[in-house]
């Protein structure tokens, strides 16, 4: 990842601006280590940290066009450029960055070119001829992007809150999927599929068209020219990441250089659940495991770190977020600047515990629209920012655009979870992967049920987290949440303690703003709350929370009130929902 | 390097004390990107931010002793620590890290070890038993150290001021070569070589002797188990360090890790000499040579990044400073993460310019003398912290413990310039290295003559920032320049220039009296301004500025005493002077 600045029509061309411009530019320096460029034009500035990882010596940031009159700071890839520089034969090069295709494709195609582009990217691209500009975010929002308006009638574009936050009156996510120009004057969206009208499609599902759909979008995600792992959790989604690009990593110009053999990581407290399946899932493929360990105690010391840099107060965010930023680190650390990601692919099949109550296929539809279209408020966020906060990288085949297309067609009624006929949830996707002759992974992995991120790194840990909110928030301080925080009330301590923690760093109206709130049940969207009555009575956002519908949970019902909730089910029964995992599969 | 900070007895253990000192500790993270760790006990912090150089599996610290009593936390590298882990056989060592002998050497000795150890460090143990702490700093001052005291009786310790200044009511630079005991609430030198009473050594000059003692001082330094390479500006110190690395390379362990091919990277304006001089040495020697350019423009940009890191407002510090925090930046992008640099034989020979001037070998003794003392401020304190900001770790043969002791030991009559007997600048050192039957350097790399560091990256890169400088400094804010700053007042507008910036950054008091002033020609210390009279009329820092020993000084008469500082810059002819031959001419 790199991280983007830029500021336009700010009246201010002195040299103190240029150094607050500079100042505000290093506050994205963790995104972008390698290297940093500043683009003055009049009353314009474009500044760019750069992460190389596709052609480290020459492509350094602000890029241009040949006459140098197009200028663009990038944050991304473009994983098609290759074929879109064929597309561009009168125009000449000047690095080998995958994101200088942008600069040219804006000279023969204007505003229009956005949908061309195969890949994650926020960029924003001055005209210097017009002095117009423009400014867009890939369609599912993988890259963060803020936009905001100054009192001198600026506007500004940064990667991250941070670098805005201070010099804006207002500002605000700058919406995935959509391009702002300078000539329009406003935002529209580029990013038209058909899934986005959330209609009910109806193409049959064909196992070997999902597969391939997959397989391109991770052989398309090998192009780099440093070296790179997987993160692998050992659940399914990181596992069927792993298990093909150890397939393909072979053929990739990559293998040249750093080896066939493929890097994974994984993270947890010691003796923790994801620790022991991923390195069942990497005994199997033959990868080099990297295994890291943290303490409740170093998770809740990086509490405000993490905010600081995933910008959010979103309770299972920061809960997930924490551990993979103190896992990035380790990997930076090795000297890794990219990895490979499973998030996308619970919403996309309808992967979280609560879409077993989903009442006909239409919902369940629906739902996983819905929950596409806030990825970027969410796992996005958490995968793109912990990870950048140490200058990794982090790639998600399973939001590929293409692949998305063919998942987000099939008639949904094969993505309902059918106990009756043995389809556990993303069963789609499982089958897809249930190759005889030449397996992707063992049966029992690629059956095995959903455990969520943050149990899986040790149940200890969100314990951990409540029992230490527990000791710093007191019950008057929460009695007073409806006043202080009229806007997305925190109802649990856990949630006040980051709560406070958010309005240290980002104490101005549009930050509170920037996070989605509302009510929820282990992930799901306000909507869905409606799926299932009792579900409105307890909501608790952590995945582990009874739905109902996981083994342990039918034991426990009688448990089911507030308290229990919260607490966390007893010690005994966390043991019983790892059995009973196995036993479901 | 790491990065450390300790907060002993604060009286205060409450986790908004522990927020705060994780947080403090946070600003010296670019010193340690690896890894974090804080290790609290009562009222006691020690907090650390590690660069895995050495054991990057299983280092992390704080290190401990067997029982854990005593905790250690350490900045540095601790080159003879196999050998002193021999002399603790009943102990147990925890990791393979080089600094936890630190710890047992406590047990074993109590606080008279120090002098055991032979490397750079900065370290702050807490024996928990009886609360006792020492902190101590290595000899020359290689590693940067302050000290402080808050106003509830607590004692601060950090590897940079911005580790403590905004807590502390008064701090200041840990003196070099001593200890802090909580027993005796009181600083005393550890470090008593017998150069350093300034008296006058009488060994013969032995060139071989001298060989043998730099070749140990490099070999040492090869320890690593992370990629690594060689500050190579083409100079006769750092083409020495090159040589002799590439030279015993093949042996180490490194080399297994590694290659065998040794990197070396130079930085420059384009067409720098530097630049020139350098790639003929990485040809001469075929190391893997790596080039790095800048613009003034880059480097104005950095300006106040680099004093933020660098903590002073000394202008030949700063300009020198600036390209080698731009080239650290791109070192550690190619995941190198040590370098050797050249730094110390200026001093520990005589090598600057000013010292043709030296009217006897007893006066030229007792300069070299002062300025190793001098170090820390100086070069020892540009080297550690411009490469630090990146966590890029560099370390210094020349400053090696037993090769001072060797190179101050001879008498002071061969260091002296005569150039009558062809003994032009650091003969005594190039002479040590001539041989011809297997040549280190060529002939007249071996005795080209000095080209000052910031000189060499580029004449325009002074003559850049004094035109900078001139244009945002007024000379009204001149004028007022004694009253603003009563305290080392800038007399130039380029020292004005950063004088603004690092107040802003670092407003107290003892921050500015960190750093050192008083009269100076071309790095000479106040004292041997003496040495010449036209030299106190003519006080610039630069190395360039005309002495009267250079050739091109020779041909020019200086100008009359009136002259300002930046007009002597500019009457320089800008040649690359041919050295040694003009002064015998």
């Amino acid at each position: 990842m790199c991280g983007i600045l830029a500021v336009f029509g700010c009246v201010d061309n002195s040299q103190a601006k240029r150094s607050r411009i500079i100042e505000l530019s290093r506050r994205l320096r963790h995104r972008g280590p390698d290297w940093s460029g500043l683009h003055c034009y009049q009353d314009c500035y474009l500044a760019h940290q750069r992460l190389a990882i596709v052609d480290p010596a020459s492509g350094d940031q602000p890029l241009y066009n040949e006459n140098k009159t197009v200028v663009v700071t990038v944050n991304g890839e473009i994983y098609n450029h290759k074929d879109l520089r064929q597309k561009l034969t009168s125009h000449e090069f000047r690095t080998g960055s995958d994101c200088e295709v942008i600069a040219h494709l804006y000279e023969d195609y204007g505003e229009e070119f956005v949908d061309m582009l195969d890949g994650m990217f926020s960029f924003v691209l001055l005209d210097t001829r017009d002095k117009s500009f423009i400014a867009a975010r890939d369609a599912i929002g993988i890259t963060p992007l803020y936009m905001g308006w100054g009192l001198d009638g600026s506007v500004w574009f940064a990667s991250e809150m941070k670098a805005l936050s201070d010099d804006c009156e207002r500002f605000m996510s700058f919406p995935p999927g959509h391009i702002y120009s300078s000539k329009q004057g406003g935002l529209r969206r580029w990013y038209n599929p058909p899934w986005f009208s959330e209609h009910i499609p109806s193409t049959p599902y064909d196992p070997l068209v999902v597969r391939e759909a997959f397989e391109k979008a991770v052989v398309k995600r090998l192009m780099t020219d440093v070296p790179f792992g997987v993160l692998l959790s050992g659940g399914l989604d990181s596992s069927l990441v792993a298990a093909v690009a150890s397939r393909h990593l072979a053929e990739s110009e990559a293998a040249c250089q750093w080896g066939s053999q493929l890097h994974t990581f994984c993270i947890g407290l010691k003796g923790s659940p994801d620790l022991k399946a991923a390195r069942e899932v990497a005994d199997y493929l033959g990868t080099r495991h990297h295994e890291f360990y943290f303490t409740v105690q170093e998770g809740i010391d990086a509490l405000e770190e993490v905010i600081y840099h995933i910008e959010t107060y979103d309770v299972t965010t920061i809960r997930a977020s924490t551990p993979m930023f103190l896992m990035s680190r380790k990997i930076k650390s090795l000297g890794v600047k990219m990895v490979i990601s499973g998030e996308g692919s619970d919403e996309i099949f309808g992967g979280y515990l609560y879409f077993h109550k989903a009442p006909n296929k239409e919902e369940f539809h629906e739902e996983t629209c819905r929950k596409i279209k806030a990825l970027h408020l969410y796992d996005c966020l958490r995968a793109n920012k912990s990870t950048s906060a140490w200058g990794v990288e982090a790639r998600v085949p399973f939001l590929d655009k293409g692949f998305i297309n063919i998942a987000m067609s099939i008639d949904p009624e094969w993505k309902m979870i059918r106990r009756d006929i043995g389809r556990i949830e993303k069963w789609v996707l499982r089958n897809a992967f249930d190759d005889d002759q030449n397996p992707y992974l063992p049966k029992h992995i690629l059956y095995r049920q959903k455990e969520q991120f943050s149990d899986g790194v040790g149940y200890s840990w969100i314990d951990g987290l409540k029992d230490h909110a527990n000791l710093h928030v007191t019950d008057a301080m929460l009695s007073h949440a409806g006043f202080i925080y009229p806007e997305n009330t925190p109802t649990t301590k856990e949630a006040y303690y980051y709560r406070t923690i958010f309005e240290k760093f980002f104490p101005k109206n549009s930050a509170r703003s920037t996070v989605p709130g509302g009510p929820s049940v282990a992930c799901s969207t306000a909507k869905a709350v409606e799926w299932d009555a009792a579900w409105s009575k307890n909501l608790d956002p952590s995945g582990r929370a009874a739905l109902g519908v996981h083994a342990s949970a039918y034991e426990e019902a009688a448990e089911a009130n507030n308290a229990s909730v919260i607490n966390g089910p007893p010690q005994k029964q966390r043991g019983g929902v790892v059995e009973k995992t196995a036993t479901v599969a | 390097m790491c990065g450390i900070l300790a907060v002993l007895g604060c009286s205060d253990d409450s986790q908004a004390k522990r927020v705060r000192v994780l947080e403090l500790s946070r600003r010296l993270k670019h010193r340690g990107p690896d890894w974090s760790g804080l290790y609290h006990h009562g009222d006691f912090y020690l907090a650390h931010q590690r660069l895995a150089i050495v054991d990057p599996a299983s280092g992390d610290q704080p290190l401990f002793n067997e029982d854990r009593k005593i905790v250690v936390t350490v900045n540095g590298e601790i080159y003879n620590h196999e050998q002193l882990r021999r002399h603790l056989p009943n102990h147990k060592f925890r990791t393979g890290t080089n600094c936890e002998v630190i710890a047992h050497l406590y047990e074993e000795y109590g606080e008279e070890f120090v002098d055991m150890l032979d490397g750079m460090f900065s370290f702050v143990l807490l024996d928990t038993r009886n609360n006792h702490f020492i902190a101590s700093r290595d000899a020359v001052g290689i590693t940067s150290l302050y000290i402080g005291w808050g106003l509830d009786g607590s004692v601060w310790i950090s590897s940079e001021l911005k580790g403590l200044n905004d807590d502390c009511e008064h701090f200041e630079t840990f003196p070099p070569g001593h200890l802090y005991s909580s027993k005796e609430g009181a600083l005393r030198r550890w470090y008593n070589p017998t150069w350093f009473s300034e008296a006058i050594p009488s060994t013969p000059y032995d060139p071989l002797v001298l060989r043998r003692a730099f070749e140990n001082s490099v070999i040492k330094r090869l320890m690593t188990d992370v990629p690594f390479g060689v500050l190579l500006s083409g100079g006769l110190d750092s083409s020495l360090v090159a040589s002799i690395t590439a030279r015993h390379l093949a042996g180490t362990k490194a080399a297994k890790l590694w290659g065998t091919q040794l990197h070396s990277f130079c930085v420059g304006l384009k067409g720098s000499p530097d630049l020139k001089a350098a790639k003929e040495v990485a040809d001469y020697l075929g190391t893997v040579h790596h080039e790095f350019y800048f613009t003034v423009q880059d480097g104005i940009d950095a300006i106040e990044d680099v004093i933020y890191h660098i903590e002073t407002y000394d202008v030949t510090t700063i300009r020198a400073s600036t390209p080698m925090f731009l080239m650290s930046r791109k070192i550690k992008s190619l995941g190198v993460k040590m370098v050797m640099s050249g730094e110390g034989s200026d001093e520990v020979f005589g090598g600057y310019l000013y010292f043709h001037k030296a009217p006897n070998k007893e006066e030229f003794h007792r300069e070299t003398c002062r300025k190793i003392k001098a170090l820390h401020q100086y070069d020892c304190l540009r080297a550690n912290k411009a490469t630090s900001a990146w966590g890029l770790e560099a370390r210094v043969p020349f400053l090696d413990k037993e090769f001072i002791n060797v190179a101050m030991s001879i008498d002071p009559e061969w260091k002296l310039i005569k150039p009558e007997e062809g003994r032009i600048e650091k003969w005594v050192l190039r002479k040590a290295f001539d041989d011809e039957e297997n040549p280190y350097l060529p002939k007249h790399i071996l005795y080209r003559q000095k080209e000052q560091f910031s000189d060499g990256v580029g004449y325009s890169w002074i003559d850049g920032l004094k035109a900078h400088a001139e244009q945002h400094v007024t000379d009204k804010m001149m004028l007022n320049a004694t009253h603003i700053y009563p305290h080392n007042t800038p007399t130039t507008k380029e020292a004005y220039y950063y004088r603004m910036i690092f107040e802003r950054f670092f407003p107290q008091n003892p921050a500015r009296m960190t750093v050192p002033g008083g009269p100076s020609v071309a790095c000479s210390t106040a004292k041997a301004i003496e040495w010449d009279a036209s030299w106190s009329n003519n006080l610039d820092p630069s190395g360039r500025a005309a002495l009267g020993v250079h050739l091109s000084a020779y041909d020019q008469k200086l100008p009359s005493a009136g002259n300002l500082g930046p007009n002597i810059i500019d009457v320089v002819p800008r040649i690359v002077s041919v050295p040694g031959v003009a002064i015998r001419s």
